[in-house]
């Protein structure tokens, strides 16, 4: 099965172009659905929107759990070796085994999350796909921690998990070849990764609504815009819309939110024109008569499903003909602090993330190495014996 | 299987699941149990994952609801809302002798509105069910009737004949898809709506062909042959011209469309009014983009008594 391919513009209300066969005269109560609505129905803004503090409670909570473990871990360890103990070596393990911080977690992440792109990429798959896997990607690190899960064991995992969702049909042994990996490694954690995920994988990314938007600006603004100037800022707007899905901001704002903000990086005064027309004064031919239900509706749903609602920045929804273009221009100046605030992290940063990661969880292997790094000096050689040390690739 | 649930008689089979009917151990409600076997060499199967994905989204008392997806060693299994029985079965048990039975028409409109309001909401929500069929609808002891079998064919609570004919049925599929048309839209499921409309009122499939040739003949003879005036565009489908070409060599002369009242007239028992013809030729025009949308159809005059009562 798969979603209707027909794209509604956002915001702006629209129906399926009515053509009137058989008498259908639309009666008094007769309503209209907006992306927006649809968003606040979804499993996504159920479970997979937050606020600020929300996102930073469950990461603490994840990250908290997974020092735990480490720490009885490291514990244990010292007191089963006791006696053989030198000091220097108690040393280096307090410096060098001790659990990554919730910040070092997502470094490694947001490194990963990158790294998910540059293999769907290359594994040349649809962009609806690479938004995916690197959705499930980061999602699957909200619950689970990097401690407990080696990021790069869910890399293929997550993309061939999302090849299925989004009903993309690909062999797991021909994507293997592709990957350079096998049917085991990617299947090993698939469930784990759907339960993650809690069974919600149907996604709405930013796309739809740029695809809107674009048609809707181009009709508000017909005549007064350049359409190959338009196609340009297109191309670059799907990018951005990509780099987006590896930050935060997903949790942070509904997809047309984001969407107007990264075309308003573009070109700000594009979006300030067409928003000033469309919601600017007149509103008198907005008269379609939205109750509030769509509202109840949601706040119900949220109310039996996983607990918590978030708060949302504009948590009121509002019929549209309520729309506050000075509302909605700080909800996308908000948004766009965000998207410039982001910056990638290095792959040195990565790399001592990664190696830290790797000796809490393996002390005894960062004694070895202590031991033989001490006997190299020792035989006073110069050579410095192979290290084992964990490989993050390039 | 968690023992939160015990396992009762098998309901059907599927190609991907077997169905059983379940006991919620802990609050006594019936559920139905959808294992999916987990040994297969892709893992999950993506049809599961398709199911699971969309179902997520859908929840509408007119679409039968996933509560729960649970994991043991080597299956899964969806734990779907529990339904008494399926439209296809509740009419053949109406059969008398061999003479099917059309519905009551005031429970025909209020399977209908559920249906209609069902299939909006999948609409709304971007998702095509692209196989409505009565085996699919779902109903219960209340009246009730939920979209149920989404993602795959077969399953549901259908009697295990799981390669009759019915699993490769054509009945509800609509003129376009049957020449071939790819570009899929909510066009395909409002034509299986019509025809699902037609049959609740005679207690007959309204077109039941054996092949793709035989379904257009049937479909063209009722309805007309779509000329490019009727239907723009038509002549560009993959299968036009053969369906045409032999269409034209069975009735040689310009065929007339059936008058639609008369001939489900003679099958029901009650007088049928025009509101309800109107409807249906909204329904089954031969041309998608004239078809239409759900949301419309629900508020055509034919169920004014329910859209009146909401407001």
């Amino acid at each position: 099965m798969s979603r209707e391919v027909s794209q509604t513009p956002d915001i702006n209300k629209s129906d399926s172009p009515a053509t009137e066969t058989a008498d259908s005269k639309k009666p008094a109560n007769y309503k209209r659905i907006s992306d927006d609505d649809l968003y606040r129905h979804s499993s996504q803004f159920r479970m997979w929107s937050f606020t600020e503090k929300n996102l930073r409670e469950k990461r603490k909570k994840t990250n908290e759990r997974a020092i735990g473990t480490i720490n009885e871990k490291l514990r244990k360890f010292i007191e089963d070796n006791k006696s053989s103990l030198t000091e220097e070596e108690l040393q280096t393990l307090r410096v060098k085994a001790s659990p990554l911080s919730m910040e070092e977690e997502l470094q490694l992440i947001n490194f990963y999350s990158k790294k998910v792109q540059v293999i769907a990429q290359h594994l040349n798959l649809p962009t609806e796909v690479i938004a995916t896997s690197i959705t499930f990607f980061r999602r699957f690190f909200l619950d689970n921690s990097v401690m407990e899960f080696d990021p790069k064991n869910l890399v293929h995992t997550t993309i061939f998990l999302a090849c299925k969702s989004e009903n993309y049909f690909i062999s797991v042994d021909s994507f293997a070849k592709k990957a350079k990996s096998n049917r085991e490694a990617i299947l090993k954690y698939e469930f784990k990764l759907v339960e993650s995920l809690k069974f919600s994988l149907l996604n709405h990314h930013p796309y739809k609504p740029l695809h809107g938007f674009f048609l809707d600006i181009q009709t508000i603004l017909y005549g007064k815009v350049d359409l190959k100037y338009m196609g340009q800022i297109y191309d670059r707007c799907k990018k951005k819309i990509t780099d987006a899905l590896l930050t935060d901001i997903v949790y942070l704002f509904t997809p047309p939110q984001i969407t107007l903000a990264i075309i308003s990086m573009e070109d700000e005064q594009l979006i300030s024109r067409y928003l000033e027309l469309k919601f600017g004064k007149d509103i008198s031919n907005n008269t379609d008569d939205q109750e509030n239900g769509v509202n109840k509706e949601v706040k119900e749903v949220n109310k039996e499903e996983e607990g918590g609602v978030p708060e949302k920045v504009d948590d009121k929804h509002e019929p549209q003909n309520d729309i506050e273009l000075n509302k909605l221009l700080t909800i996308i100046s908000q948004c766009v602090d965000l998207l410039e605030k982001s910056e990638s992290v290095t792959t040195d940063d990565a790399k001592r993330v990664a190696a830290k990661n790797y000796y809490c969880q393996n002390p005894s292997i960062l004694l070895q190495k202590l031991k033989r790094k001490l006997e190299s000096s020792n035989d006073n050689n110069g050579n410095e014996s192979p290290s084992k040390k964990p490989k993050i690739e390039e | 299987m968690s023992s939160q649930f015990k396992q009762l008689e098998k309901l059907g089979n599927g190609t991907y699941a077997t169905v059983y009917k379940g006991l919620n151990k802990t609050t006594g409600v019936y559920v139905a149990l959808k294992e999916v076997k987990l040994d297969s060499e892709e893992g999950t199967p993506s049809t599961a994952i398709r199911e699971i994905s969309l179902m997520k989204e859908l929840k509408h008392e007119n679409i039968v609801r996933l509560y729960d997806v649970i994991h043991t060693e080597n299956k899964l299994t969806l734990v779907f809302e529990y339904m008494d029985n399926d439209l296809k079965k509740y009419m053949d048990s109406l059969t008398v002798g061999n003479n099917p039975q059309g519905l009551e028409l005031h429970l025909v409109k209020y399977f209908q509105w559920q249906l209609l309001e069902g299939l909006a909401f999948c609409h709304e929500n971007k998702i095509l069910h692209r196989d409505l069929k009565p085996q699919n609808l779902l109903i219960n002891k209340r009246g009730q009737l939920k979209l149920g079998d989404f993602g795959l064919a077969r399953a549901f609570g259908i009697p295990v004949n799981t390669f009759s004919s019915e699993v490769v049925t054509l009945w509800y599929r609509a003129p376009d898809v049957l020449m071939g048309s790819r570009t899929y839209t909510t066009s395909i499921d409002i034509w299986s709506c019509g025809c699902i409309l037609a049959e609740m009122i005679t207690g007959k499939p309204l077109f039941p062909g054996t092949n793709d040739e035989e379904q257009l003949k049937l479909i063209f003879e009722m309805m007309g042959m779509p000329t490019e005036a009727t239907w723009p565009g038509v002549s560009q489908l993959p299968k036009y011209a053969t369906s045409s070409a032999s269409f034209q060599q069975q009735h040689p002369q310009q065929l007339q469309p059936k008058d639609l009242k008369a001939l489900l007239q003679a099958n029901c028992k009650e007088k049928l009014d025009d509101v309800v013809i109107n409807l249906l030729h909204g329904l089954l025009q031969l041309n998608p983009d004239m078809r239409l949308g759900a949301k419309q159809a629900l508020h055509h005059t034919w169920f004014s008594e329910y859209y009146q009562r909401q407001t």
